[in-house]
């Protein structure tokens, strides 16, 4: 009996099943929000509102020609996807969201969790590296080296960010550190500049505008995806939204207050603030242009990893201030 | 790390196919090389085969968006040849259309540079308002593209005082429109990263490399036929001349935006002053023998047309001179030494056209440099065996 | 310089109604004089052919049906046309034999069915001044065979 509810766990809800309805829904959102923004319409003729336009493209990418380059590692480049979605999927677990009771920690909560949770957020970024390079052709490698340099700019700021809230809660666990904030919201406002560094290094990390440098169509075709086409491509594309969710709600969880209130009142929270999250990305993304490469380093080491010292400074002041 | 990596003759950031050989290192070029000929259509060939009234709609379709400046610049040459002089009021709605039309290219333009920056809300803003003049247009002549509104001796259709109060109030709309894109250019620190100093190319280099249009303005080279060479109504009109002197992409678009006011500005004035009056006179069919060479200030630079007449119905050359043709030599050296992702926002910052350019073909051997002439049998010969020894693809599986 | 500039104008613009018209759903009118396509109006048409000569796509034929009883036929390959409207400012009776109207959905599966025929009876046109009565009907008579 135990078996079966971990499966239903792992593949119905929080699963594989929940994760591609919630993560195709944020895209549409995402994609909507964006139009808006430009005065345009977004998606609307597949579905109500075009709400199914995400899912119908996804099963058209499933449904053309996969082709494999010739000279490609082709274990690697057929492997990657799957590693890549499994990845992802395995980092949605760990949000506080199934697993809110902090009495009876679950399998999936445990110190540390917001560690791993990082962790298995940068691996994503080593997949595509790993993708691009396996796929041999220029435009990936150039896509795949890019992809590397700006890994070393975000990553320490992202960090640094999303770590000092943790410090000033005192724990490594996520859900402990969400009910933390939930008991003290005050102590949510020493921590905006923290949010709005780790929003950019989020949205870093998910490569879109101004940080969609390793896929710019413009400069280098496809950039990491460039070889990539029918089901691959289309597992990748989930990949990153699964990953938008993921960023999106340890961003909520860590900056926002996560999700009180139980199972269901806690998904709604869920929902509203990983919308909030993704809504403020999607603003980012309507409101800049692409940036080089270069400037991405210069950014992150002048601007955001200072300002995520400062954050951290806060933090480390807060807590003495506070015991 | 120093590769090759081809852009074109299929790509994302090129519309049109052109290829651009960069020799890069890492991310920075190191040298360039641009092969043109992939779309040489014979436009000048079939313009020897038609008659002048039929040919102005061959000019026209020279290229999609400056449609009006080939036209208007081989009629030009037509007039000149023909000793025909156009009633003022056709040739204030000609020139109306023109300086419409560049309103309309160079928004576009605006809207390109934005995209190929990757600054998506910038593309769809411009481009919607990009709309208003596209519809003035559509009112004016009939079509949104290709207007053909000229004929020689004149123009083909009059404005009415309905379509004056409707251009005035587009035009009010879109300076209010352009006066704030001007600011969002100027002041938006991801785009402005990514234009300001970029494709530098120094006022000596645009001169020594014959750029033309905005190009040269925007390295100090106060250079427009409208002001150097007025033709018909432009020594009427009250106008300034834009340039720029950073000499970068950023000073591209500072002298677009400058030239969208200043055109602007004479829309308004031709409409104000329209005289009054017949919009055409009759031309005849045939020209005396003769040559005549017409320039005319295109939105992308100046545009020559060479027409040759031996007194026939038809010209017997016809020679176009786009101003992208002009622009080349100066986007090698814009390209040097700046990275790749430059590459895209470095080439559309001269608005390129270049099927416009594609002007002539020649077979080079590849081994010994032999040129050659080859019949259009011939070549789809060689393109039918060369299709055979391809590798065969076998066709796709359907996956459910 | 000023962070997040453009920022204002989307903001501006969330909830406002889009800019883009549902084009199969919802159509716009095109203005008047606008160049659709171009038809024959048979009982004007003196056959001068002057707009299959001055055509610039070739896209108008007027051949013979039967010479004695004056009958023509004109096609006009609208898959050739270019929608320049030329043929209408070269007709020359009054009023005018070539028409365009403002159909611009013209698009098809199959090039053949933009064809349009028309047979008919050369149209002999009363003169406007009686003097030129007999000029009038022998001009374009002339004409095919040059």
């Amino acid at each position: 009996m135990a078996v079966l509810r971990n499966l239903l766990y792992l593949l119905v809800y929080p699963g594989i099943l929940f994760l591609f309805v919630y993560s195709t829904f944020c895209e549409w959102y995402d994609r909507k929000v964006f139009a808006r923004l430009q005065n345009r319409m977004g998606p609307t003729h597949t579905g109500k509102f075009g709400l199914l336009q995400p899912i119908a493209d996804f099963f058209k990418l499933m449904a053309k020609e996969d082709i494999v380059p010739e000279a490609a590692d082709k274990g690697l480049f057929n492997a990657l996807p799957a590693v890549g979605l499994a990845v992802v999927s395995t980092a949605a677990l760990l949000l506080p969201v199934w697993n809110f009771d902090l009495g009876q920690p679950g399998w999936t909560s445990f110190s540390g969790d917001i560690i791993v949770m990082l962790y298995l957020l940068s691996l994503p970024t080593l997949i595509l590296f790993l993708a691009a390079w396996s796929s041999t052709s220029l435009f990936s490698t150039i896509g795949g080296a890019r992809v590397l340099t700006m890994l070393f700019g975000y990553e320490v700021p992202l960090f640094l960010s999303v770590l000092s809230p943790a410090l000033l809660a005192d724990s490594w666990r996520l859900a402990e550190i969400a009910a933390f904030y939930q008991k003290r919201p005050i102590l949510l406002l020493a921590n905006v500049l923290g949010f709005l560094v780790a929003l950019v290094a989020v949205q870093a990390k998910l490569e879109r505008t101004p940080f969609d440098i390793p896929d710019a169509e413009t400069e280098i075709v496809g950039g990491t995806f460039t070889e990539y086409s029918g089901k691959k491509l289309a597992l990748f594309r989930l990949t990153f939204d699964i990953e938008t969710v993921v960023a999106s709600g340890l961003l909520a969880a860590v900056f926002l207050g996560g999700f009180p209130g139980g199972a269901i009142v806690g998904f709604l929270h869920f929902v509203v603030k990983t919308l909030f999250v993704i809504f403020l990305l999607s603003c980012i993304r309507a409101m800049s242009s692409r940036i080089r490469v270069d400037q991405v380093i210069a950014l992150s080491w002048k601007v955001l990893a200072p300002l995520a010292l400062v954050q951290l400074l806060v933090s480390i002041l807060l807590k003495g201030l506070l015991s | 790390m120093s590769f090759e990596i081809p852009i074109g003759p299929q790509h994302p950031a090129l519309k049109e196919p052109i290829s651009l050989r960069m020799t890069v290192d890492g991310e920075v070029i190191t040298g360039v090389d641009i092969r043109l000929g992939y779309n040489h259509r014979g436009v000048e060939k079939l313009a020897e085969q038609k008659t002048w009234i039929q040919n102005i709609y061959l000019t026209e379709r020279i290229c999609g968006i400056c449609s009006h400046s080939h036209a208007t610049c081989y009629v030009q040459a037509v007039e000149k040849l023909m000793e025909l002089l156009p009633p003022r009021r056709g040739l204030y709605i000609r020139y109306l259309v023109s300086e419409l039309e560049r309103v309309h290219s160079h928004l576009l333009w605006l809207g390109v540079a934005g995209h190929e920056a990757g600054f998506d809300s910038f593309f769809m803003y411009t481009w919607r308002d990009r709309e208003i003049v596209m519809d003035l247009l559509e009112m004016i002549s009939g079509n949104r593209v290709h207007y053909a509104i000229n004929t020689i001796g004149g123009v083909r259709r009059d404005i009415d005082e309905g379509q004056k109060a409707k251009i005035l109030e587009g035009v009010a709309t879109l300076r209010k429109r352009s006066e704030y894109y001007f600011a969002i250019g100027a002041n938006e620190p991801s785009f402005v990263a990514r234009i300001a100093g970029v494709g530098m190319l120094s006022k000596e280099q645009a001169v020594s490399l014959c750029a033309v249009g905005p190009v040269a303005r925007a390295s100090g080279v106060a250079r427009d036929v409208r002001k150097e060479d007025p033709y018909a109504v432009y020594d009427e009109l009250d106008f300034e001349l834009c340039t720029a002197d950073s000499c970068d992409v950023l000073g591209r678009v500072v002298v677009r935006v400058k030239e969208l006011l200043e055109s602007y500005k004479m829309i308004e004035q031709m409409v104000r002053n329209l005289p009054d009056g017949d919009i055409a006179v009759k031309a005849p069919r045939k020209a005396k023998p003769g040559e005549a060479v017409s320039r005319y200030e295109a939105p992308r630079g100046e545009n020559i047309h060479y027409v040759k007449s031996s007194g026939a119905d038809k010209p017997e050359r016809l020679k176009v001179r786009a101003p992208t043709l002009g622009n080349y030599p100066a986007t090698i050296e814009m390209l040097k030494k700046g990275f790749i992702a430059d590459i895209p926002l470095i080439f559309a910052a001269i608005d390129p056209c270049i099927c416009c350019a594609e002007r002539a073909v020649t077979l080079v051997d590849a081994a010994n440099g032999a040129e050659s002439i080859v019949r259009m049998s011939e070549l789809r010969r060689r393109a039918l065996a060369r299709a055979k020894n391809a590798p065969v693809k076998g066709n796709a599986v359907w996956p459910f | 310089m000023r962070i997040a500039a453009f920022l204002p104008e989307l903001l501006r613009h969330l909830f406002k109604k889009p800019a883009t018209v549902d084009y199969p759903f919802q159509k716009l009118e095109v203005p008047q004089g606008f160049r659709g396509t171009p038809y024959l109006n048979p009982e004007m048409c003196i056959v001068c052919k002057s707009c299959e000569r001055d055509c610039p796509a070739e896209a108008i034929e007027i051949s013979d049906v039967n010479p004695a009883e004056k009958r023509f036929k004109m096609v006009i390959h609208n898959d050739r046309c270019i929608h320049c409207a030329q043929c209408v400012d070269s007709c020359p009776t009054s009023p005018k034999a070539m028409q365009m109207d403002s159909l611009f959905e013209i698009a098809t599966d199959d090039r053949h069915n933009l064809k349009k025929e028309w047979v008919y009876v050369r149209a002999v046109l009363k003169p406007k001044a009686p003097a030129a009565a007999p000029a009038a009907p022998a001009a374009p008579a002339a004409e095919p065979k040059a």
